[in-house]
């Protein structure tokens, strides 16, 4: 009698230390994979990265040397110019959807945010050749920016309306109680504690248009200069990487290595950002 | 306090001061053959270091992207290595000028552990290779034309083009003119339905170079240029006179030599028929709008083209280009001097 009762313990106790041990190592194996990905990108892309390399335009084949100087130049001018126009644009649609639209209209609003969200990359960037390059007759950053913009917006508008969702009702209650008006409560109250949680999105969705590299095939088109007019066709750094990886030239393998080592670094830098200063949100304003 | 107003103020300011600090020279913009890529880089980087004051950026998207690119107006000039037919003229809707801008071989490369360069393969074989009956690098048909080599009992992949290539044409205008099967099987085109099983398609050039060098037992069509620069194996092929020859300069030449007369509806060196020549050789066109779109582009269009077709040729046959023979140089620049400022 006690001695089955011992066993069916024991069989509880092994089957229990079987699962948590499976979900362990497979937890382990997805940090692993992680871990590879970037130690092989670093052993891979840690010779071609010097000063030179960003600080120089490519060379022509034949010619050695050469850098992505001007395709981290055209990132940052592309991203950020796509960022000037998402961030208001989804910054004041979150808002709007959290605070202000009736109920039916909020949840379209929302359901199309996913749409979009979900909506492949490339077909954004068709979309952006076909309203600003073809009917302009040239390649731009601006239609890169645009096509970034359209990626970046839901991002920006589901995580503003959950930051602002995080901001307790109390809080709100006791802005109007203070005789606050609408504007001033949503401006000096919610929007502040809201701020860590929006500037999260905010990163997260460059870190995601980072590593984008289909919308730019139509749309900033590459360049081998130092380009800085956003209205024509510019150099960006994962248009690069591609360009390389598939040449058949061992020089453009290793910069495109190179390339792709210098993202990887921006998109984690980018990332730890997002996670300190949501980690702040949650000590620092209430 | 969070002020949206500011930081976007504050963003585009920084913008603003960005922007001056450095001088914009007029940049023309080109896009298409993979084929042209090579020489081009080198021809138009020359050229911006004695005229500091034009950029050329040129994009290798493939042939036909080049086309369509041009057609819509999106880039100054096209390139191709097949000149626009009729068709894509019409489609196009303005007036345009082909030029001949670069003269090359296509080689057959493959990659097979232990065996260098100079596989001898004749026109059938390569039919046969390409249409998918000839699957096996030990075949009989292959064994008997290399007596001593020791082929593998590996399978054949064949490596194509995947986006629009004159790289494809010029190489399927080739077996059509040898194969009477992949004529009427296949035939010619920009791009086709390849017939082999077992066939990858790479994008561009580079993409099927790479490709080749990446899949052992792999055999595909690659413009000289990338072939000689990757230092990758490739065949003697055999041809309408029954030798066997690489592409090389003078072998291409020797293809050109026999069609002294070219024009953008009368093109194809593919097959010819003398001795030296190297069987699959063909020109790389540049499309020159007659009134360009960007009246201000049109001069510096004009006079870089004329380098193009002339003193540029210099620094082709380093790269694996030939130079434009000079009859052809010459109907080249009387052709560009219709462009209108």
């Amino acid at each position: 009698m006690s001695g089955a009762a011992l066993s069916f313990a024991n069989r509880r106790k092994f089957s229990n230390y079987a699962w948590v041990g499976l979900s362990a190592s497979l937890s382990v194996g997805i940090a692993a994979i992680l871990l590879l990905i970037v130690l092989y990108v670093v052993i891979s892309g840690i010779g071609a990265v010097n000063w030179a390399f960003l600080t120089q335009v490519p060379h022509p084949v034949g010619v050695p040397g050469g850098g992505v100087g001007n395709g981290i130049l055209g990132s940052t001018i592309i991203i950020g110019i796509a960022t000037l126009f998402a961030l208001p644009v989804g910054l004041l649609t979150g808002i709007y959807l959290t605070l202000f639209a009736p109920r039916p209209l909020a949840d379209v609003l929302r359901f199309a945010a996913d749409v979009l969200a979900s909506v492949p990359s490339i077909a954004i960037g068709l979309f952006a050749y076909e309203v600003l390059v073809a009917p302009f007759h040239h390649f731009s950053a601006l239609s890169a920016s645009f096509a970034f913009s359209v990626l970046m917006m839901p991002l920006i508008i589901r995580t503003t309306e959950s930051a602002i969702r995080l901001v307790p009702i109390d809080m709100r209650e006791a802005a109007v109680a203070l005789g606050a008006t609408e504007l001033q409560t949503l401006f000096r109250c919610i929007l502040v504690a809201a701020r860590p949680g929006i500037m999260t999105g905010l990163i997260l969705a460059v870190a995601r248009v980072t590593g984008e590299t289909a919308p730019l095939l139509f749309t900033a088109f590459g360049s081998q200069f130092w380009v800085v007019n956003p209205n024509q066709p510019m150099a960006e750094l994962s248009l690069q990487i591609f360009t390389y990886a598939i040449s058949p030239y061992k020089i453009w393998h290793d910069q495109a290595w190179g390339g792709a080592l210098l993202l990887i670094l921006a998109v984690l830098a980018l990332s730890l950002t997002a996670r300190l200063l949501f980690r702040g949100k949650t000590t620092a304003s209430l | 306090m969070f002020r949206p107003i500011r930081f976007l103020a504050g963003s585009a300011i920084a913008l603003g001061f960005a922007l001056p600090a450095f001088a914009a020279p007029l940049a023309l913009t080109g896009a298409g053959s993979t084929f042209d890529y090579p020489l081009f880089s080198r021809i138009f980087y020359e050229y911006s270091q004695k005229n500091p004051s034009v950029t050329v950026n040129y994009q290798s998207i493939g042939s036909g992207g080049g086309i369509e690119q041009f057609s819509q107006k999106t880039v100054d000039f096209g390139a191709s290595d097949v000149p626009m037919n009729a068709k894509e003229l019409a489609r196009a809707g303005f007036p345009v000028i082909q030029v001949p801008v670069a003269l090359g071989g296509e080689g057959i490369a493959y990659h097979l552990p232990h065996i260098k360069k100079g596989l001898k393969i004749t026109p059938d074989v390569l039919a046969g290779i390409f249409l998918g009956t000839i699957t096996k690098w030990n075949d009989p048909a292959l064994a008997k034309l290399n007596p001593g080599v020791k082929l593998p009992k590996m399978p054949i992949t064949v490596v194509h083009r995947s986006d629009g290539s004159g790289t494809t044409y010029i190489f399927t205008d080739y077996l059509s003119a040898v194969s009477p099967q992949w004529l009427a099987k296949v035939g010619r085109g920009k791009s086709v339905s390849w017939p082999a099983a077992s066939s990858v398609g790479g994008k561009g050039n580079e993409g099927v170079a790479g490709l080749v060098q990446q899949t052992p037992g792999a055999i595909g069509y690659v413009e000289l240029a990338y072939l000689l620069s990757n230092d990758m194996s490739y065949a003697k092929l055999q041809n309408k006179a029954g030798q066997y020859v690489y592409p090389t300069l003078q072998t291409v030449a020797a293809a050109a030599a026999t069609k002294p007369e070219i024009s953008a509806t009368d093109f194809s060196i593919v097959n010819a028929a003398s001795p030296e020549s190297y069987p699959i050789s063909g020109y790389s066109w540049a499309l020159l709008p007659v009134t360009p779109a960007n009246a201000s582009h049109a001069a510096a269009l004009k006079t870089l083209f004329d380098w193009t077709v002339t003193k540029g040729q210099a620094d082709a046959a380093s790269i694996g280009y030939v130079p434009l023979p000079a009859n052809v140089q010459a109907t080249a620049v009387k052709d560009i001097a219709g462009m209108k400022e």
